[in-house]
């Protein structure tokens, strides 16, 4: 090899990757875009590591995706002055992270479950390997993936184009407008601005998609897509008994060891509200939750502050209806359910 | 640690600045030691005992053996030597299949046994160093090559972080004499160095993670029978992909070490432009076939005891590597087909034995050459040979449906999907995992034809130094854009 090719080569090599890099982050940022985190099993397994705090000084959430968009972090941690830990995941199941948390004997805080019942009661689950995977990757972290975490953390808190979700390779050419093969799905669509995720793991719309009804309407179409699959109950009397047994042992399990949980449901609105609604009678699945397991509840539609809210594409609240949703919230756990905070929270 | 991780870019940049500060040579040594268990314990800290146990008891262990004369005590240190590594390798790796298939029988038979799962993790890259230790105490055993005199030698020689996880397996020879003089690498030398680490970063991260693994999971993760063009493209992705990811973190470990003025033997030679198995294999994880030659094939009689007792060897050969790779009868399943391929292809050697070749097989020395199973490279340079490799490469395909399949169910499902095509079975690949699979293999295909008989530095060093900072560019563009930093090397589970 000629002495200084390669050298020469590398040299160029490093200035015009710095120079692509620098190129599209600039692009990015004119476009408007800001910095968001990806919402992975790294982090996910950042914040299953702290609910070890002791209960009076935090609450773990977990849930589908409308507690990670209705309930606002900052909000809820400036009122009471207690760390919220968000486990909540978009499209899961709840009950795997329930039964996670149960079964570990180092978990006696307060544990607040977000209620989809499509996700919640039904066989349906399309995050399934998700969670495994969330799960596993905490129970095998090594310490290489908890330091890289830091080091991911640095990085994506300077820079746009690390957001795997939107600037991935593979992100990118998902969008593309190819044909669709026959008999495959290729997942929902979702548009960019629908659910950016801050450090906290919490998720909003950006104000493009609050003021975009075409995007709205975009994920609207989604949920009805979704809703063909999404609309099976877990069909069985037997089988609904069992899965009522599970959340119960499970919820046993917590409260034996002073912890406590409270189940939430959070609102819908519109066509996705009455689809909800039929699927999945009150009586027969929320009620039931509450009282085979003797654990309170906040089912939204009975609280006036918080039953009137209209959510965008149906499912989740835009962010200012989250801070006002979030105030609620505190007020009634407060006074309907007898919480009590750290922080005096006079200033609601 | 993984070194697509930026755990390991912080470490090595580490390494890098210690190893060039003007230390003495020994404390450069313990520095690369410590890093070394560092890089390994930042996996699971606990299994380093396991990595110290097998230094210090074949460091000891190797030097008696050089130094016996006593037959009898010599044979004993070597099965000491045997059942130290080996039974760490079958209790942590082969413990649970062992349990699994020993039930199976005592039921078969009439009793009723049920013991309980074992939980056994297995420690990161364990038939890897094991495989390196033992090839010492074999060495020392024959007196093939002296002792290492230095602790800290050996112990880096085992340690080294480059190949201590997924080889290349080195032998001492290879390594050893490097730990004994000063090394540090010039400039020309890191920077050819940091371009195979980026290359084989981008056949990680890029082609393997990114592009690959995807249509490969979802292929071989269906339930159900595929469209033949679902299938065929799973198994074209997964034949991509173990390339690039083993192949990619054998030119990362071989650039790291490079960077630190070490050289580590080569893993891959582009084995998909093979002609036939014995030159696949002479292609394929060249430092595991070059193990299995020397210490197995070799020791059990090559091709010198008789035809039948050659295609034995050979078979025996293939099915102990299969296993080597996993404990599970898939991998056996897939050493056998090798065996198989490799058996057909002596037969007809043998039968169109030319009077040249009779020639060259008449020095007694050549004939254990040629008794091996990864005879030299063949030069062929016309379109026969072309379809000749593609043939082998349609054979290998069928091999890595048993190598990736999770059980015999679904690589039967998946055989039967690939041959017999109904359009009633259930399609799983987007047409853009299509045009992924169907742009890179063919280009793989291409690629490791031109490249067949050359390497990527002597590639690079023709290379307009502009052309190839380009494509150095892009690579790296191509690895930040894949941002795939966390998935492990498959390798890592063998």
């Amino acid at each position: 090899m000629k002495t200084g090719n390669i050298i020469r080569a590398g040299t160029l090599a490093i200035i015009l990757s710095l120079l692509a890099a620098a190129t599209w982050e600039i692009y990015l940022r004119h476009k408007g875009n800001a910095i968001y985190y990806d919402d992975n099993e790294a982090m996910w397994a950042h914040y299953r590591g702290m609910v070890y705090e002791p209960s009076d000084e935090s609450t773990v959430f977990i849930g589908s995706s409308r507690v990670k968009f209705d309930l606002d972090i900052p909000t809820w941690q400036s009122i009471t002055g207690n760390h919220v830990i968000q486990l909540a995941n978009v499209g899961s199941d709840p009950v795997p992270y329930l039964v996670d948390l149960a079964d570990d004997k180092n978990f006696k805080g307060t544990l607040v479950v977000d209620v989809t019942e499509g996700l919640f009661f039904s066989d349906f689950s399309p995050q399934d390997v998700a969670t495994d995977k969330k799960i596993n990757y905490f129970k095998k972290i090594t310490p290489t993936q908890r330091f890289s975490f830091q080091v991911n953390h640095i990085l994506e808190s300077q820079l746009v184009f690390l957001d795997q979700e939107r600037y991935s390779l593979n992100s990118m050419l998902d969008k593309l407008p190819l044909p669709h093969r026959p008999g495959v799905y290729p997942g929902p669509d979702f548009p960019d601005d629908f659910g950016v995720v801050d450090f906290n793991r919490q998720s909003y719309m950006t104000s493009r998609f609050v003021a975009d009804t075409i995007l709205q309407n975009r994920v609207k179409a989604i949920w009805v897509c979704l809703g063909r699959v999404m609309a099976a109950p877990t069909s069985s009397a037997g089988k609904l008994d069992s899965f009522f047994n599970v959340i119960k042992v499970a919820t046993d399990k917590i409260k034996s060891r002073g912890g406590q949980v409270l189940f939430l449901r959070t609102p819908s609105s519109g066509p996705m509200l009455e689809h909800e609604k039929k699927g999945y009678p009150r009586t027969k699945y929320w009620d039931r939750l509450l009282a085979v397991t003797r654990c309170p509840g906040i089912y939204y539609a009975d609280y006036p502050s918080i039953s009137n809210f209209v959510c965008p594409e149906w499912s989740h609240l835009k962010p200012d209806d989250a801070v006002i949703f979030t105030k609620e919230l505190i007020k009634i756990l407060q006074k309907d359910k007898g919480w009590t905070f750290s922080k005096k929270s006079n200033s609601i | 640690m993984l070194f697509n991780s930026y755990t390991f870019i912080v470490f090595f940049i580490i390494i890098l600045i210690l190893h060039n500060l003007p230390f003495s040579w020994r404390t450069k040594k313990i520095n690369l030691l410590i890093a070394s268990y560092i890089f390994y314990a930042a996996w699971n800290p606990p299994f380093i005992l396991l990595l110290w146990l097998s230094t210090v008891v074949d460091f000891f262990v190797g030097r008696a053996l050089y130094t016996q004369e006593n037959k009898h005590k010599k044979k004993l240190l070597l099965v000491i030597s045997l059942i130290g590594n080996l039974g760490m390798l079958c209790f942590f790796k082969y413990g649970g299949f062992l349990l699994e298939n020993f039930t199976f029988l005592v039921n078969a038979i009439g009793f009723n046994f049920h013991p309980a799962k074992p939980n056994i993790i297995l420690p990161a890259g364990i038939s890897f160093y094991t495989f390196t230790t033992l090839c010492y105490t074999i060495d020392m055993y024959k007196k093939k090559s002296k002792p290492v005199e230095s602790m800290l030698n050996f112990s880096l020689f085992v340690t080294f972080f480059p190949h201590l996880v997924a080889g290349p397996i080195v032998r001492p020879p290879q390594l050893v004499p490097q730990f004994e003089s000063p090394r540090k690498a010039n400039t020309q030398q890191l920077f050819q160095g940091l371009f195979l680490l980026t290359l084989g970063l981008f056949m990680k991260v890029f082609l393997a993670d990114g592009m690959l693994s995807g249509p490969a999971n979802n292929s071989f993760g269906a339930t159900t029978a595929l469209q033949s063009i679902d299938a065929w493209m799973g198994v074209l992705a997964f034949s991509g992909q173990i390339f690039f990811d083993f192949a990619g973190y054998s030119l990362c470990a071989i650039g790291a070490a490079l960077c630190l003025g070490f050289v580590l033997p080569n893993n891959f030679l582009y084995p998909y432009a093979a002609v036939g198995f014995t030159d696949f294999w002479r292609r394929w994880h060249i430092t595991l076939s070059s193990w299995l030659r020397d210490y197995l094939y070799i020791p059990l009689g090559g091709n010198r005891a008789g035809k039948y007792r050659t295609y034995f060897n050979l078979m025996v050969t293939m099915l102990l590597g299969g296993l080597w790779h996993g404990a599970k009868w898939t991998f056996v399943a897939w050493g056998a087909l090798h065996g198989i391929y490799l058996c057909v292809e002596k037969l007809f050697r043998d039968m169109r034995k030319s009077s040249a070749e009779r020639t060259l097989i008449s020095s007694p020395e050549s004939k254990v050459i040629r008794a091996s199973f990864v005879p030299e490279i063949n030069h062929p340079k016309n379109l026969k040979n072309f379809i000749l490799a593609l043939g082998t490469f349609f054979l290998v395909n069928i091999t890595w449906v048993f190598f990736r399949s999770t059980d015999f169910t679904s690589a039967w499902r998946m055989l039967h999907s690939m041959f017999i095509n109904n359009p009633k079975n259930t399609a799983v690949l987007t047409n853009l995992e299509i045009y992924k699979v169907g742009i890179i293999i063919p280009l793989l295909l291409i690629t490791h034809w031109m490249m067949r008989n050359t390497q990527a530095l002597s590639v690079a060093g023709k290379t307009p130094w502009w052309l190839l900072g380009i494509v150095w560019s892009v690579m790296i563009i191509l690895i930040l854009l894949s941002q795939n930093a966390s998935s492990a090397f498959i390798y890592f589970q063998f």
